[in-house]
């Protein structure tokens, strides 16, 4: 092994401090606002997810003081359908939709060798429709007349069935403000996958061949080109929608001709495909953190890669099993019971290949390597959970339960969440030229699990006892009370550990450790960059000539490319 | 990556292009939201929107056309340094042992496939006995298979079990075959793994795996037919089906598998010039 000089032209020489004064913070201000460096909106990004991923875990504790107990009234039925309607929402929409292009936006670029994304403007304004996306929602709570008469947010769950959405039983314009704001959000997303896809095919560096990509550029093209296919059905169901309401017509009044059935089509036909959406930039983050931290290149890149791919397209072919009840033929309930099994198939190869790459690795137990370790074995039991579900005779039993919730949090909380958490522990240091404080991460990680177990194992039980999803509260003969107060518990326990993350998160970016460019000794282009990187990531092109190109800088006697 | 290349002088010069700055995005979001927040406001929100959508328009094309603007970002050189402390490199050693359990010759999974077919005959007789002797009936075990699959036969009596039904023939024919062949296809894929036994395998180990699986989930799937269902015969019916699977089996000539083949060939290359030798015991 011997040492390799990278000269790298261009890394960021120590900013001098600037006095903050007035026209220096409208500068600062401005140059965010005007910005179209992918770094600052990937930044952007995330600020807005952490935000959000805050207002919606608020929403949810006041969803579990209120199930606290039997017979409780901390709020009212109106205020809790709003709730967990806009719990729901902004964690898929505002959460999972914007942490995707986060990681993208920032990290694409510095993993190919690129300068930018393909359209760098788009990606501003994809951002930007975002955001105005989600006020536009959130301003729902003060413009929009609600079911009840009030000025107030969505009160239809965030799968808004047809005919509830109807104005017959959502008068005033709740139901409005979330179709137009989703609509909106939905083009900053279809901006942001063409950007993801183009800039992946046509950026790459010299010698980064698709089968050099790292494995998280190659599953965040996937789930690009999966959300372009997947948003435009939502969108054109919530115009159709509009149209209802507004203009005459009839796509989902049944007592017209219409269907509702069909909005729970197109809402699922988006909304099953959405689930591996938000779960596949999670497999891209664990693709990064697992061998960097086990100290082994990836097991079966190939393989991962594929499966990333079959997973995207049987997705696509799942939506229905969460129609079971609904009613459909034995014919269609067979093929979507056996569809939605399949996608155990390519989810079972990453995880055996996740535990592959850990086998016989020297592991390093640091805060990222704990969220992908906890969110290996969690996503394996949301997996079982999930082919449970996708029997249908079960799923007839226990749709609509608190087993679902159990099974689809475990799913979007245990695998997703769990690996958010690791990419910003793994990537903050990059970001920001500081380490995350491990003491705090620890504390993180461990209140994290704990609540997240108690609040989560403990659900499947109340759901089997018969505990329907969306209920305002229930009477005290169910046998469903202690569970449900050791389940908040849980809920407040997490809230605590995402308090210690937001303390980490701020203390470390003053007061942490100085990050260095390669603080994980890692083998990626984006390590060879400054932390943080210069605009132009990098002053001369790079050249890759294996997957890990950083290892074959390491390690000259033992390049990667002599085995590939 | 290769340090050579890094020799190469930045493109241009002491500067780096890159797009410039601009407000036209955040302008035309802002538009964009405006002109659907006027929907459930204001049409003057809408029509304001409109405004804001159309002058950022006219200012985005204007920043790129002719000519994108850029911004000459100044190339500060900083060498960074590429090194790992991690000096020492360990390849996991696989002994010769691990190598010694890798079966090198198995049944082909096509035996699996015809054991499955044979052992679905043999276990008819087994079922056809069981309903003579509990029904007076050979259709009794047809139809418990067979009003499985038929959707219009709710509650049916006993004695409607044990008469003909020509739809319960076929939809029990149907399934007989589809399960027998599949079953078969599941034994045969994995004979590779207790490749010395076949008949222990096929008579008993999975008749019983089966049979247990069965037990715990049928009345979920069919309460009716759990509640009819005779497990002993079944039984009985499950190691009919496997004894004759793995005799058919056990005749049926072994093959070679892929692990007495050289790596490049397991690997299905064939091209020249490849990497060998070094390249095997790499993991």
């Amino acid at each position: 092994m011997a040492d390799s000089t990278y000269p790298m032209p261009g890394s960021l020489a120590e900013a001098p401090r600037q006095r903050w004064s007035q026209a220096a913070i409208l500068e600062w201000l401005h140059s965010w606002v005007t910005t179209v460096d992918h770094k600052k909106l990937g930044i952007l990004y995330m600020l807005y997810s952490i935000f959000f991923l805050l207002v919606g875990g608020v929403e949810a504790i006041l969803i579990r003081i209120q199930l606290m107990q039997p017979n409780l009234h901390f709020i009212s039925p109106q205020v809790f359908n709003r709730l967990f309607t806009m719990h729901g929402t902004t964690m898929v929409f505002l959460v999972g939709m914007t942490y995707i292009f986060g990681f993208a936006n920032y990290l694409i670029p510095l993993m190919i060798g690129a300068r930018d994304m393909a359209f760098p403007r788009l990606n501003a304004l994809s951002f930007w429709l975002t955001f105005f996306g989600g006020l536009l929602l959130y301003y729902s709570f003060i413009g929009g007349g609600g079911l009840y008469g009030q000025g107030n947010a969505p009160d239809v769950g965030w799968w808004a069935y047809a005919p509830l959405t109807s104005r017959a039983f959502t008068p005033g314009h709740s139901t409005d403000y979330w179709a137009l704001s989703l609509i909106v959000t939905g083009f900053g997303t279809i901006g942001a996958s063409v950007n993801v896809v183009a800039t992946a095919l046509c950026m790459r560096c010299k010698g980064m061949t698709l089968m050099r990509l790292p494995l998280f550029v190659w599953l965040n093209v996937v789930t690009s080109a999966l959300a372009l296919i997947t948003i435009t059905p939502l969108t054109a169901a919530q115009i159709m929608l509009l149209i209802d309401r507004y203009l005459g017509g009839h796509f989902f009044d049944t007592q017209a001709g219409g269907s509702a059935v069909v909005w729970a089509h197109f809402f699922w036909i988006f909304g099953h495909p959405e689930v591996y959406v938000l779960v596949l930039p999670a497999f891209a983050i664990a693709n990064e953190v697992i061998p960097v931290f086990s100290r082994k290149a990836i097991f079966g890149y190939p393989a991962m890669a594929a499966a990333s791919v079959a997973i995207a397209f049987v997705s696509l072919g799942v939506w229905a099993h969460h129609m079971f009840t609904i009613g459909m033929t034995s014919v269609g309930n067979a093929f979507f019971v056996l569809s939605t099994m399949l996608v155990g198939i390519p989810t079972g190869i990453k995880i055996f290949n996740w535990i592959a790459t850990m086998w016989g690795g020297k592991i390093r137990f640091a805060t990222p390597m704990l969220f992908c370790t906890g969110f290996l074995v969690q996503f394996l039991l949301a997996g079982l959970t999930g082919i449970m579900l996708s029997v249908a005779p079960w799923d007839w039993q226990l749709h609509n339960s608190y087993f679902v919730i159990a099974h689809f949090h475990y799913v979007l909380v245990g695998g997703i969440v769990f690996c958010i958490f690791a990419g910003i522990y793994y990537w903050y240091p990059k970001v920001t030229g500081r380490m995350l404080s491990e003491t705090l991460g620890k504390w993180h990680f461990w209140l994290f699990v704990i609540g997240f177990h108690i609040t989560f194992d403990l659900m499947h039980i109340p759901g089997l006892l018969g505990m329907p999803r969306s209920i305002y509260t229930y009477e005290a003969n169910r046998g469903w009370g202690t569970l449900n107060m050791i389940i908040s518990i849980g809920g407040l326990i997490q809230a605590v550990a995402v308090l210690v993350f937001a303390v980490n998160l701020v203390w470390s970016y003053f007061k942490g450790k100085e990050a260095g460019n390669d603080p994980w000794d890692a083998w990626t282009l984006e390590w060879a960059a400054a932390s943080p990187p210069p605009a132009y990531n990098f002053a001369t092109d790079p050249v890759v000539t294996s997957r890990r190109p950083l290892w074959d800088l390491k390690h000259p006697e033992d390049p990667d490319w002599k085995y590939e | 990556m290769e340090t050579h290349e890094q020799s190469n002088s930045s493109p241009h010069g002491e500067t780096i292009h890159l797009p410039a700055p601009t407000a036209w995005p955040i302008v035309m979001a802002f538009g964009v939201t405006l002109i659907f927040a006027g929907f459930v406001t204001n049409m003057i929100v809408s029509i304001l929107g409109a405004v804001f959508f159309v002058t950022s328009a006219v200012g985005w094309f204007r920043q790129v056309l002719p000519h994108e603007a850029h911004e000459d970002l100044p190339v500060e050189a900083h060498d960074i340094t590429i090194a790992s402390t991690r000096t020492h490199v360990t390849r996991i050693e696989i002994s010769e042992e691990h190598r010694a359990h890798l079966p090198v010759e198995t049944y082909p999974i096509l035996s699996g496939i015809k054991g499955g077919i044979a052992g679905g005959i043999a276990m008819i007789f087994p079922a056809l006995l069981y309903g003579i002797l509990s029904h007076h009936s050979i259709w009794y075990p047809v139809n418990l298979l067979g009003g499985a699959g038929v959707a219009n036969w709710s509650n049916p009596t006993t004695q409607d079990i044990a008469a003909f039904h020509i739809q319960g023939l076929i939809v029990a024919t149907i399934i007989h075959i589809a399960t027998s062949v599949l079953v078969g296809l599941l034994y045969g894929a994995m004979l590779p793994m207790l490749p010395r036994h076949p008949i222990v395998l096929g008579g008993i180990i999975a008749p019983l795996l089966w049979t247990g699986l069965l037990h715990s989930t049928l009345g979920i799937i069919n309460p009716v037919l759990d509640d009819r269902i005779a497990w002993g015969w079944f039984v009985v019916s499950q190691v009919a089906f496997g004894m004759v699977a793995g005799f058919v089996v056990a005749r049926q000539g072994k093959i070679r598998t892929g692990q007495s083949m050289p790596f490049v060939l397991r690997m299905g290359i064939e091209a020249s010039g490849l990497h060998s030798g070094e390249g095997e015991d790499r993991h």
